[in-house]
């Protein structure tokens, strides 16, 4: 049997080391990530700034993912849970109409592998006077809602998703909840 | 100068006889599990946004080439073995890239879960990604000098491997950016979304981008190789702050500093654009070019000793030693000699590179490839392969080609919002 030099076990250790680097950057940043709790208390009697002036009051009992929530000046987005349900907002520029933002979203839920789309387009709105249209949505294990509304060069994105009895629960709190969206950045 | 500077290299880097050293097999491993985990993720795009994603990549390809062109001529004296380049350009676009995904998402989500999401949003970006991806590309230099350590024998050789891991990174992140925009789009396989990213990441953000940062980083891994005449702690530090100087450029970059820009239209985004970009392309460019030019004063002060003007006269090694020079060389003797002359020229400057390096290495050097040259040009009545007066063919060229690049630049801005 052929003997390892000093000088091939020391490669040998030093390619290892790559592999160790790797292993903490693939392995140990999302176990850190994983450890550490992403949920936040949120208040349900003040607006949150979504991000782009758009401000939404959350449901009760729903806590911030900080994960899923990045505000910002011209875009932003905002994720809660409500238990098992995650109710997201999307805010972004937009110079289309509302029928081609509606469209742009349920093709991007559709070209989602093994997502479909369910039943026609209903006009939703809010209280501040944002006019939307809203739909459903069904995925393996899970079904869905989403919402979208145009203002100010602006389309907002609402999605629910969860188990089919969790979001028969909470739908009525979330759909309270999207009536309050605003466009200009003040409480409703 | 010293001889420090410049370690000789064995010729070659065939893959068999890397194949004897035990770190090519991790290597090869980790190769292959990025190039599976990039398939799968190309397999995705592909099969949603076919047209898109076909479209993505034919545009970054074609980016690439002038980036290996730049790189190539750079390395012109002592060239790198095509293995171990494509090595390199491997490393970055299949192993660098599918690390980065999760890692960067990982620190981002970190940092808004010890943070809060504001500054996530702001800052997220800015120390998430330059943290995993820098190390990643770093490591793919690292790499190269495990398997093939004695290739990597100049600080301007760990610059040229650095910025073709870059490169390989720059490219495949791209696409994948390109085609994440086509889907966030939601208008389907369109390629508007392709041809935005395109401006913004290929012309706008192209130059100061993962090929610069890999550059800055390769020539730390460089120095920290070569130059053994200087203490382990001096070699270790000047390492560690070339990579704190490619991730700090990369930082800048990312960072929402000037977010709220000088203005409005394109000039206000250029002026942004300039004050992010520049100063590290400055930086790194300077320091690009001392790395060229100290190997460069190495090989020709070697070919000096030869004093033959029929291997090499003394203007042929003033023009030699610098990559502007060496073209135009070419461009005179296409001028006088047309095409013919210029392609001799080429040939010439080649294979006095070969004689240079052969001479580092000790070897007893071939003239013939020299001589035939040197024949071919005397034919064509311009024997010596030096530089002309300033043509101004060229001028206008340079002109034309200036104007060009800023009109590009400028429809660029404006299709992106700036106007």
């Amino acid at each position: 049997m052929a003997r390892v030099t000093r000088r091939e076990l020391m490669n040998l250790l030093g390619a290892l080391g790559v592999v160790a680097t790797f292993a903490g950057l693939v392995l140990g940043l999302p176990a850190i990530d994983r450890a550490l709790p992403a949920e936040r208390p949120v208040r349900a009697d003040e607006p949150y700034p979504v991000g782009a002036g758009v401000t939404v009051i959350p449901p009760v009992g729903s806590t911030l993912d900080v994960t899923g929530t990045r505000p910002g000046d011209s875009a932003g987005t905002a994720l809660f849970h409500l238990g098992a349900v995650q109710y997201k907002i999307a805010v972004r520029p937009y110079d289309g109409d509302l029928g081609s933002a509606g469209q742009r979203l349920r093709k991007r839920i559709t070209d989602t592998p093994g997502y479909q789309v369910t039943g026609p387009q209903l006009q939703v709105d809010t209280a501040g006077g944002l006019i939307g249209l809203q739909g459903g949505y069904t995925a393996p294990g899970r079904g869905g809602r989403y919402a979208v509304f145009v203002s100010d060069g602006l389309t907002i994105e609402v999605t629910i998703s969860g188990a089919d009895l969790d979001l028969g629960r909470t739908l009525p709190q979330i759909e309270a909840s999207t009536r309050t969206l605003r466009t200009d950045g003040r409480a409703p | 100068m010293t001889a420090a500077d410049v370690r000789p290299a064995p010729g070659g880097a065939r893959v068999s006889a890397l194949a004897r050293v035990p770190a090519f097999w991790v290597i090869a491993a980790l190769l292959l599990a990025g190039a599976i985990r990039m398939a799968q993720i190309a397999g995705r795009l592909a099969s949603a946004y076919p047209i898109a994603t076909a479209a993505a990549v034919l545009l970054f390809a074609l980016l690439a080439v002038p980036f290996w062109l730049v790189v190539a001529e750079l390395d012109f004296l002592e060239r790198e073995p095509i293995e171990l380049l494509v090595l390199a350009l491997a490393w970055g676009g299949l192993v660098a890239t599918s690390v980065s995904i999760p890692a960067s998402t990982a620190l981002e989500d970190i940092v808004a879960k010890l943070g809060s999401p504001h500054f996530a949003a702001d800052w997220g970006a800015a120390l998430g990604a330059p943290s995993v991806e820098e190390t990643a590309k770093t490591l793919g230099v690292v790499a190269i000098v495990l398997i093939a350590r004695s290739q990597v024998n100049s600080v301007l050789d760990g610059v040229v491997y650095g910025a073709m891991v870059g490169l390989g990174f720059q490219i495949v992140e791209d696409v994948v950016f390109a085609v994440g925009a086509v889907a966030l789009a939601g208008q389907g396989d369109q390629v508007q979304p392709v041809i935005a990213t395109f401006l913004l990441r290929g012309f706008l953000s192209g130059v100061w981008s993962h090929t610069l940062f890999g550059a800055l980083a390769g020539a730390g891994i460089g120095y920290l190789v070569v130059r053994r005449d200087r203490r382990p702690a001096h070699r270790v530090g000047a390492a560690v702050l070339a990579f704190l100087g490619a991730w700090a450029s990369h930082v800048l970059w990312n960072s929402p500093l000037l977010g709220d820009g000088l203005g409005n239209g394109a000039l206000a985004l250029l002026g942004v654009l300039l004050l992010k970009g520049l100063p590290p392309l400055l930086l790194i460019l300077l320091l690009v070019r001392r790395a060229h030019d100290r190997e460069a004063d190495y090989y020709v002060r070697r070919l000096g000793t030869l004093r033959d003007p029929e291997v090499i006269t003394d203007d042929e090694l003033t023009v030699l030693r610098s990559g502007s020079a060496r073209a135009a060389a070419r461009r005179y003797a296409g001028e006088r000699a047309g095409r013919a002359g210029r392609r001799a020229v080429r040939r010439l400057q080649s294979a006095q590179a070969r004689v240079a390096v052969e001479l580092s290495r000790d070897a007893v050097p071939g003239y013939d490839d020299i001589r035939e040259q040197r024949k071919a040009l005397r034919e064509l009545g311009h024997p010596e392969a030096i530089t002309g007066p300033r043509s101004w063919r060229h001028t206008a060229s340079t002109v034309v080609t200036t104007a060009v690049a800023i009109a590009v630049l400028w429809v660029a801005l404006s299709a992106l919002g700036g106007a």
